[in-house]
C-alpha cells in the first residue's frame, strides 16, 4: 500500500501533435480511491499506463510509495492491473491465470494455490471454474478472474482501466459496489479509469476529471457536483447534465428567458474585467423548480429570492418517482431540462414557470469555460 | 488473422418439409463443372494406374502387357530398393520439417518487432521459396556446392574446410539443407502470422505480471503459437514430402541411392527400367500409405481448420 | 481541494534517460542481427544473380570472385535459346490459372455461399485430391497420354495444371467468399438479384483482390512445376524448367550460364511474390490463415 504521485507527467506521441497527456499533477493518498474519469481522447488511459509503465513519460516523472519510477519496468513497480479487455491468458486455467505473476516471482506451488483460492473466495468463485480455461466463462466470470489475479497479487496499487464497459447494464450496477466494497476491505491504493461518470461518483473517495490531457480538477465526487471549476466540470458531471446556456449580461446581471437573473457583485466584476458582454450560465436541472400555468410551485422549499423563468413544454418524460421536463425557454428559445419533484400532470405545448434561485446558479466564461468568482 | 475459427457452425438450415430439388440441383450446379473435371483427371489415372499395377508390362520389350496378379506387389514389399527409399523419404522429410519449423519460427521472432528495413529484411527472407525449384537445385549444385568453384566451400574455408566435393560425401545433407532452404519462408510467413494475432493486451498484461521475455514466449507464445506450428509441420510434409527437383536436378540420386526418395524411385521406375507394372504398383502403395498417414493428419487438420460454414 | 485547468504547457524536451538509451540500442542490435540473418540467407540467391553476369571464366575461380567486369553474354545466349520454352510456360500458366478460375469460382461459391448438402464431403475431395502423389501415376499418365495424342502437347499441361490448382483454388476462394458480409447478399436478394446477379454484382467485385492473389498462387505453382513436364514433353511442350535443364550440359561445367538460365528463369515468379507476398501465406496454408 502506497501513495501514489504524478509530478509534471507528460506523454506525447508525435512531434507536433498535442500531448496525450500534459503535465498531470497528481496526488493519490495511501489506501484512497481515485477514478480517473473524462470522455474518450482525454488522457485517462494514457495516465493510467504511464503509471503502469507501459507507456514512457515524455517529461515529469511518476512515484509510487517514496520512489520514482518513472524508468522501473512494470513488473518491479508492485503493481497489478485490470484491463479492459481482461486479457486473460486464453491457453490457461482460471487457477493458472490467477497464479501466473505468483509463478513468476518464484512462489512456491502450494502457497500460489491457497493464495489464488482466497482470491477466488473473496470475489465468489466457484472451486470448478478454477480448472476451466477463459474461453468457457461468461464475461462476468472472465471479469472476475480478472480482478482475482490482480488481488492475488497483494500490490501496493491497483490499477484498473474501465473493467466494466463490457458487461451488460445489470451487472455493472452489481460489480461496482463489489468492487468499491473490496477496495474498502483491502485498503489498496485503486486508480480507476472510466468513462462513466456515474461509476466515478459512486466508486471514488477523489474523482480527477480529464479532457484533452489535461486535469480539469480532482476532488470529492460531492464537491465535484456543487462546485464545479469550469464549464466542462460542469457539464460532464451531473445527470441529466447541467443546463448551459449563453446568455447576454445586463445591468445587474444575466438575461434570460424572459427575466433578469441578478449576479453575485463577484461575478459581475470579474465578468467586466474580462470585458465580457455575455456569459455562459449553469443550472442543474433540479435547482429549475416548476411552478404550474398559475405561479404555484409544486414543490416544497422555500425559494424566496427566486427568479421565474418562462418557457414551454416540449417533452415530458416520465421517470416513475419524478419527471424530466424539457423546456423551450422563452425569448431565446434554447431549451432546458429541468427535474421535478413528484409528479406533474403537464404536458407538451403548455406553459410553465421556473423559480430559480441566484445562488443555484454557475457562471462562466464564454471562451475560455472558467468559473467566474467560484 | 485467425487460424481457429471458433465460429461454431450456425443451426443447419432447417429447411422447409419437401426441400425442392430444384433447389437442391441449382446448388449443385455451380460445383458440377469442378468436380467432374477433378474426377476425370485425377481418378483416371489412379484407375488405370491400379490395372496395370496387376499387369506386367514393360516398355522396353516388344511383349504385350499381360496380367500376373499381383506378383508386381509381392515385388514392391520384398524390394529393398523401395523400402530404402521409403524409409530415406520419411527421414528427409521429418528432418527438414523439422530443422525449417525451427528455423521458421526463429526468423518469425526476428521479423516480429520493428526495425529500420523490416519490409525489405521480409522479403529477402521470403525468396528462396520463389526461386524455382529447379534453379535452386542448380544454383545450389553448382555455384554454390562445387568441390572446387562453389562458394560455400570459400565461406568455410577459415573454419578448416577444404574443398568438400559436399555433393558426394555429404549427398543427402546437401539435399536437405536446399529443402531446409526453400521451406523456412514458408514455415516463417506462418509462424508470423500467428505471432501478429496474439492478442496485444495480454502480452502487456504478462509484463506487468512479471513475466521476462523469455518467461513470456515460453508460456503465452508458444501454446499460442501451437495450431499455427501444426499446420506449417502438416503442410510442409505434404509439399515436401514430394519433393523431386532437387534429387533430380543435384544428385540424380545418388551417389548410388543415397539421396533417393520415393518420387525419385518411383521416377527411376518408368525412366529407367521401363517398368510400367511395376511403377503402377508402387505407386498404388505409395497411394495407400498416403491414405493412411493422411487419415491421421486428417484428424488434426479438422481441429487446426475449423470447417467454417457458409450459407445464405 | 481543487485543481484549476490550465492552458496547454509546452512539453520540455528532455534528455534521454538511461532506459531509453538501452531501448534504442537494443532496437538497433536486433535490426542489425534480422538484417545478418536476412542477407546471409538470401546470399544464394544473391549469388546466382551475380554468377549470371561474369564471364564463364570469371565464374569458374578460386576463391570466387565478388568483383569482377560482368558481362551480358550469358543472358544473350539464355534469350536467344529461351523462346519457345517461355512461350509454352506462358501458355500453359496462363491458361491454366484462367482454367481455374472459371471452374474455381462456381464451384467455390457452391461450398460456401450457398452451400450443396454435402459442402464438407466435397472440400475433403478436393483436398485428398492434393495429398495424393502425382508421381504414383506418372507411368499410367504417360500410357493414357500417349494414347489420346496429348504427349508432349501444350493442352496436356494446361489440364495438368489445372487439376493441380483447384484444389487449392477452391479452399482461398472460398475463404474469400466466406468473408462477404451476410448482409451484402441479404440485401442484393432482397433487392431481387437471382444467383448469377449475386456472383457478378456482389461476390467478384468484393472478393476481386482475393482473386488476384489465387491467380498469382497458381501461377507460381505452375511457372514452377518440373516433374510432370519433365515426363510428358520433349519439346512441342517443353517449359521453362526444361530449359533450365537443358542448359547444364552432360560434359563441362557451365555455371555462369545456368546461372543466367536460373535467374532468367526465376525473375517472373520472384517478382510476383515480392509483389503478393500476403497471399502467400493465404494460399500456401490453403485459407487457413487469413
Amino acid at each position: 500500500m502506497a501513495q501514489v504521485k504524478y509530478v509534471s507527467a507528460s506523454r506525447v506521441y508525435a512531434k507536433d501533435a498535442p500531448p496525450a497527456v500534459s503535465a498531470l499533477d497528481l496526488d493519490i493518498k495511501d489506501g484512497e480511491f481515485m477514478v480517473l474519469v473524462g470522455p474518450s481522447g482525454s488522457g485517462k488511459t494514457t495516465a493510467l499506463r504511464m503509471l503502469a509503465g507501459l507507456e514512457p513519460l515524455d517529461g515529469g516523472r511518476v512515484e509510487i510509495g517514496d520512489r520514482d519510477v518513472t524508468f522501473v519496468p512494470p513488473k518491479d513497480r508492485d503493481i497489478a492491473m485490470v484491463f479492459q479487455n481482461y486479457a486473460l491468458y486464453p491457453q490457461k486455467t482460471v487457477a493458472e491465470n490467477m497464479g501466473f505473476a505468483l509463478k513468476m516471482a518464484g512462489v512456491h506451488k502450494d502457497e500460489r494455490a491457497r493464495r489464488v483460492r482466497e482470491a477466488a473466495r473473496l470475489l465468489d468463485l466457484d472451486d470448478q471454474l478454477l480448472t476451466r480455461k477463459p474461453k468457457a466463462l461468461s464475461g462476468g466470470q472472465r471479469q472476475r478472474v480478472a480482478m482475482g489475479r490482480a488481488i492475488v497479487r497483494e500490490p501496493k496499487v491497483f490499477l484498473m482501466d474501465e473493467p466494466l464497459s463490457n458487461l451488460d447494464a445489470k451487472l455493472r450496477v452489481q460489480t461496482r459496489s463489489q468492487i468499491a466494497e473490496l477496495q474498502r476491505r483491502l485498503g489498496i491504493t485503486t486508480v480507476y479509469v472510466t468513462h462513466d461518470q456515474v461509476e466515478a461518483m459512486t466508486m471514488g473517495h477523489r474523482v480527477a476529471v480529464l479532457a484533452g490531457g489535461l486535469l480539469q480538477q480532482v476532488d470529492t465526487p460531492r464537491h465535484l457536483y456543487d462546485n464545479p471549476v469550469n464549464q466542462f466540470v460542469a457539464g460532464f458531471i451531473g445527470s441529466p447534465a447541467m443546463n448551459l446556456q449563453t446568455v447576454p449580461l445586463t445591468e445587474g446581471g444575466a438575461r434570460i428567458a424572459g427575466t433578469t437573473l441578478p449576479l453575485p457583485a463577484a461575478v459581475r466584476t470579474a465578468a467586466s474585467q474580462a470585458g465580457l458582454r455575455e456569459l455562459v450560465l449553469g443550472i442543474r436541472p433540479e435547482h429549475l423548480h416548476v411552478a404550474n400555468g398559475s405561479g404555484e410551485l409544486t414543490g416544497p422549499g422555500n425559494l424566496a429570492g427566486s427568479r421565474a423563468l418562462a418557457g414551454e413544454v416540449l417533452l415530458v418524460e416520465e421517470l416513475g418517482a419524478d419527471a424530466l421536463l424539457h423546456v423551450r425557454l422563452a425569448e431565446s428559445g434554447d431549451s432546458v431540462v429541468a427535474r421535478t419533484e413528484g409528479r406533474v400532470s403537464l404536458a407538451p405545448g403548455q406553459k410553465v414557470t421556473f423559480h430559480v434561485r441566484p445562488e443555484d446558479v454557475f457562471a462562466f466564461h464564454p471562451e475560455t469555460g472558467a468559473r467566474l468568482a467560484g | 488473422m485467425t487460424v481457429l475459427e471458433g465460429v461454431a457452425p450456425p443451426e443447419v438450415e432447417v429447411r422447409p418439409r419437401g426441400v425442392s430439388r430444384r433447389d437442391r440441383w441449382q446448388r449443385r450446379l455451380p460445383l458440377l463443372p469442378a468436380l467432374i473435371y477433378t474426377i476425370v483427371v485425377t481418378q483416371i489415372p489412379f484407375v488405370v494406374t491400379l490395372w496395370y499395377s496387376f499387369q506386367s508390362y514393360f516398355w522396353n520389350t516388344p511383349a504385350p502387357a499381360h496380367f500376373n496378379g499381383v506378383s508386381n506387389y509381392k515385388t514392391v514389399f520384398t524390394n529393398a530398393a523401395f523400402r530404402s527409399a521409403l524409409v530415406r523419404s520419411v527421414g528427409m522429410t521429418a528432418t527438414a520439417v523439422i530443422v525449417a519449423m525451427i528455423l521458421g519460427v526463429a526468423f518469425a521472432v526476428l521479423l516480429d518487432r520493428k526495425f529500420l528495413g523490416r519490409g525489405v529484411v521480409r522479403t529477402l527472407i521470403i525468396t528462396p521459396f520463389l526461386v524455382m525449384p529447379a534453379a535452386a537445385a542448380l544454383v545450389w549444385a553448382g555455384p554454390m556446392l562445387d568441390p572446387n568453384f562453389g562458394l560455400l566451400n570459400y565461406l568455410l574455408e577459415p573454419f578448416g574446410v577444404h574443398h568438400v566435393a559436399w555433393l558426394s560425401t555429404h549427398a543427402l545433407g546437401s539435399v536437405i539443407v536446399v529443402m531446409i532452404w526453400q521451406w523456412t519462408p514458408f514455415m516463417t510467413l506462418i509462424i508470423l502470422a500467428g505471432l501478429q494475432s496474439q492478442p496485444p493486451d495480454t502480452l502487456e498484461a504478462a509484463k506487468v505480471d512479471g513475466a521476462g521475455a523469455l518467461a513470456t514466449f515460453r508460456e503465452l507464445t508458444l501454446p499460442h503459437l501451437r495450431p499455427y506450428i501444426e499446420l506449417g509441420v502438416l503442410l510442409g510434409s505434404i509439399y515436401l514430402v514430394n519433393v523431386f527437383d532437387a534429387v533430380r536436378l543435384m544428385t540424380n540420386g545418388g551417389p548410388g541411392t543415397a539421396t533417393t526418395n520415393l518420387p525419385f524411385y518411383l521416377f527411376q521406375q518408368v525412366n529407367n527400367a521401363f517398368d510400367i507394372g511395376g511403377a503402377a504398383a508402387t505407386g498404388v502403395v505409395t497411394v495407400i500409405l498416403t491414405i493412411i498417414v493422411a487419415t491421421f493428419a486428417l484428424r488434426m487438420f479438422a481441429r487446426v481448420f475449423q470447417f467454417e460454414e457458409g450459407g445464405v | 481541494m481543487t485543481a484549476t485547468a490550465v492552458p496547454a504547457r509546452p512539453v520540455k524536451d528532455r534528455e534521454p534517460g538511461p532506459q531509453k538509451l538501452r531501448e534504442m540500442s537494443r532496437q538497433v542490435g536486433w535490426g542489425v542481427l534480422a538484417w545478418v540473418v536476412g542477407i546471409a540467407f538470401f546470399l544464394p540467391v544473391l549469388w546466382m544473380v551475380l554468377t549470371a553476369f561474369k564471364p564463364e571464366s570469371a565464374a569458374q575461380t578460386w576463391p570466387p570472385r565478388f568483383a569482377f567486369s560482368p558481362t551480358l553474354a550469358e543472358f544473350r545466349l539464355v534469350f536467344s535459346g529461351w523462346g519457345p520454352f517461355v512461350t509454352h510456360s506462358v501458355i500453359a500458366t496462363v491458361g491454366s490459372t484462367v482454367l481455374v478460375l472459371l471452374l474455381g469460382v462456381p464451384a467455390s461459391y457452391a461450398l460456401s455461399v450457398h452451400p450443396v448438402k454435402n459442402w464438407r464431403d466435397g472440400l475433403f475431395f478436393f483436398i485428398s485430391t492434393k495429398m495424393l502423389p502425382i508421381v504414383a501415376a506418372i507411368g499410367p499418365l504417360y500410357v493414357i497420354a500417349l494414347k489420346a495424342h496429348l504427349l508432349d502437347s501444350i493442352w496436356l499441361l494446361i489440364i495438368l495444371y489445372t487439376a493441380m490448382n483447384l484444389p487449392l483454388a477452391i479452399w482461398m476462394i472460398r475463404s474469400f467468399m466466406l468473408e462477404v458480409p451476410r448482409e451484402l447478399l441479404e440485401a442484393a436478394r432482397l433487392d431481387g438479384a437471382g444467383r448469377i446477379r449475386e456472383i457478378s454484382g456482389v461476390i467478384l467485385p468484393i472478393i476481386s483482390p482475393g482473386l488476384v492473389s489465387t491467380a498469382l498462387i497458381c501461377v507460381i505453382f505452375a511457372w514452377n512445376e518440373l516433374f510432370l513436364a519433365l515426363n510428358l514433353t520433349v519439346t512441342n511442350a517443353a517449359t521453362m524448367p526444361m530449359f533450365l535443364i537443358s542448359s547444364v550440359p552432360q560434359e563441362g561445367l557451365y555455371l555462369a550460364h545456368l546461372s543466367a538460365a536460373a535467374t532468367v528463369a526465376s525473375i517472373p515468379v520472384i517478382l510476383v511474390g515480392w509483389i503478393a507476398q500476403r497471399s502467400l501465406v493465404r494460399g500456401l496454408s490453403m485459407g487457413a490463415i487469413k
